[in-house]
């Protein structure tokens, strides 16, 4: 068995608004191992956003405790979390969050950047995870250059510039077509088989397909954590 | 190491998210460079006046103390006018009194002055006839142009010699060279023997026009010959007046001495005379004055020009709101993938203190034109202390950063979920 990288135990997170008082997340528990691949499901208001923003070190739990790689996470201060985030955790949003000012390789070393790695090691790193996306032509474009798939593909090499434990991803082809969706899915799944553990927040079924462990989120509450189709065929493989 | 590092990128980051919005920074820059400028420009424009006011003063020589003699006002004349003279300034027993009771005294210089005509074959030019000891040159601060000046034979034996100013010889000899030539001079003949330049500061109540035109000659050749009267036309009336000294300069030890006699002083005249018929002048009193006036017109220039800076300031700190808003986003991403809040304060101070500096640098440059501008428009001296380059730099920059620290404490605060949101 792989070491387990997230711990959720008794995870609340409630919102005040105006007088009443909004439960985004009810008492959820969750472990999730280096390597898994899995997607978190549910409807808008199922509090899977919520719950991505806690894994993702940008929200604080009511209450609860949560374990990343073994690191109480959460009772850190603002700090501390934007430490966390630079180094274990790697992002790709629905609307890829490229920064538009700057070129391709200078996105991909924003993480770096705030690592505080020096200028001359930065660049081979984010030349080199240019190419493993495939954009190795794109190195000196602006984001508004390129189309949608390429910008996607520019943030998941951010999400590895920082080689993360965790990759967290909020609906990555919500704003893509079907063609360029189902290349993404690929590269994730390029990923998941070099060992990289993947958190995928999707309501789409054809994008949670692609994971391993499918988790479903109802009212704020875990409805359901079962094996994908793929799953399954993986680990009746490993058994056999 | 690592931080200084990322300090470094930071700075970089700054100045790149300048050169994406050139026109706004430039303008934003513009106001502070404005600003600086003004502060500067005041400042040069201060010190050159007060430079020049100084510097002539200084030629009076700062060790130094003038008594002149100074036609009393009307209504106090009156009494001494009944007998048809007017009898008026300092008297010989004056000068023994100050000059033996003086501390410190080391040269002094006596002087009479008198209106008459300069005669050169038809021209007849109105001046001053100045009777002087030798050493009146040196404590008159006159500069020898050409020839002597009054010389102790010329004492001894009343020689009628005279010495010149340059602008007076040229009215009266036109392009000739006036040494060696004779001019007439209230009925006797003067043989010219040296040129002056023209006093910085002559006698006090010299009528401007003749301030000009002066002639000096042996004090002794003056006494014998003209006297101590002098002979006043006022259109049908004649009135007489009569001076003992017209211009005591009295020379003191050094600076410290000075302040003191001209206590003594004051106090002995104001014993003997009942009427203000005296005029004191201290040259170091004048230039502690003026230097006192500087500093008050530093003040005010300096806070008239710094409000100019917080405009320049206000217009920095609009921009950078402006553009936290406009970046929220890019906030957002940059805090999620690892940026502290202090990241965002730097960037942002950055670049305010970007914008204020390259302003300020600016305005320095433009600075640099001031005085040669000043002193051909205006025919006014400047002057550059580095004081005056270092102090509104210094400004900028320190406004740049509290400009700059509001807004950026403004985007560090943002929550980075509802800043990813933000379109």
């Amino acid at each position: 068995m792989m070491k387990e990288l997230v711990r959720l135990e008794s995870i609340s997170k409630r919102y005040v608004m105006g007088r009443t008082v909004v439960t985004a997340l009810d008492e959820v528990s969750l472990s999730i191992h280096e390597g898994e691949y899995v997607a978190i499901m549910g409807h808008s208001g199922s509090g899977k956003s919520t719950m991505l923003n806690v894994l993702g070190c940008l929200d604080k739990p009511t209450s609860g405790r949560y374990l990343l790689g073994g690191l109480d996470v959460s009772t850190m201060d603002d700090a501390a979390l934007s430490d966390v985030r630079g180094r274990r955790i790697g992002f790709v949003f629905q609307s890829f969050n490229l920064i538009p000012q700057i070129s391709v390789l200078a996105n991909i070393e924003v993480p770096l950047f705030y690592l505080g790695m020096p200028r001359p090691q930065r660049h081979p790193r984010s030349s080199a995870l240019a190419d493993l996306v495939g954009l190795g032509h794109r190195k000196d474009h602006k984001p508004t250059e390129l189309s949608g798939g390429q910008r996607q593909r520019v943030a998941v090499a951010r999400a590895l510039a920082n080689d993360p434990l965790l990759i967290l991803a909020d609906e990555p082809t919500g704003n893509l077509d079907t063609r360029t969706s189902q290349e993404i899915m690929e590269l994730f799944d390029d990923l998941y088989r070099r060992g990289r553990t993947i958190i995928l927040v999707t309501h789409e079924d054809d994008v949670a397909g692609h994971a391993r462990r499918v988790v479903r989120l109802k009212d704020g509450k875990v409805d359901s954590d079962s094996l994908s189709a793929r799953g399954l065929a993986e680990s009746k493989a490993a058994q056999t | 190491m690592k931080g200084l590092n990322k300090v470094g990128d930071i700075v970089l980051l700054g100045l790149s998210s300048l050169a994406v919005h050139k026109v706004r920074s430039g303008l934003t820059a513009m106001g502070i460079l404005f600003g600086v400028w003004s502060v500067i420009a005041m400042l040069a424009i201060n010190e050159g006046a007060s430079y020049e006011s100084q510097q002539s003063l200084r030629q009076m020589g700062s060790d130094n103390l003038l008594i002149d003699s100074v036609k009393p006002s009307a209504d106090e004349s009156g009494a001494a006018q009944a007998r048809g003279v007017l009898n008026y300034g300092i008297t010989w027993s004056d000068q023994r009194t100050l000059i033996d009771n003086l501390p410190g005294v080391v040269r002094w210089t006596a002087a009479h002055r008198t209106q008459k005509s300069a005669q050169n074959g038809t021209k007849l030019i109105p001046c001053q006839v100045i009777g002087a000891s030798p050493n009146y040159l040196d404590l008159g601060r006159l500069a020898l142009v050409a020839g002597r000046f009054v010389s102790e034979a010329d004492q001894t034996l009343c020689r009628n010699t005279a010495i010149l100013t340059v602008s007076l010889a040229r009215r009266l000899f036109g392009p000739d060279d006036p040494l060696d030539k004779v001019i007439r001079l209230g009925g006797e003949s003067f043989r010219v023997v040296g040129l002056v330049d023209q006093p910085s500061r002559t006698m006090a109540a010299v009528p401007s026009e003749l301030a000009m035109n002066l002639i000096f000659i042996p004090s002794a050749t003056d006494k014998n010959r003209f006297g101590e009267f002098t002979v006043i036309n006022t259109g049908s009336s004649r009135s007489r007046e009569r001076v003992e000294v017209s211009q005591l300069i009295v020379q003191l030890a050094d600076e410290k001495t000075v302040l003191n006699a001209a206590k003594v002083v004051r106090s002995l005249l104001s014993r003997s005379h009942d009427k203000r018929d005296y005029d004191i002048t201290v040259p170091l009193e004048l230039i502690e004055q003026r230097a006192k006036q500087r500093r008050l017109w530093n003040i005010m220039f300096f806070t008239v020009a710094s409000i100019s800076l917080l405009v320049g300031g206000i217009g920095i700190m609009n921009i950078m709101l402006a553009s936290v808003t406009e970046r929220t986003r890019e906030i957002g991403i940059r805090r999620a993938l690892g940026a502290k809040r202090r990241d965002i304060i730097v960037q942002f101070l950055v670049e305010a203190v970007t914008l204020t500096t390259v302003g300020g640098l600016t305005g320095i440059a433009l600075g640099f034109a001031v005085p040669p501008v000043v002193q051909t428009l205006l025919k006014i001296p400047a002057l550059l202390p580095a004081a005056t380059m270092i102090i509104p730099f210094l400004m900028a920059v320190i406004v740049g950063l509290i400009s700059g620290l509001y807004p950026a404490m403004r985007a560090a605060q943002l929550d980075p979920i509802e800043a990813l949101r933000h379109e």
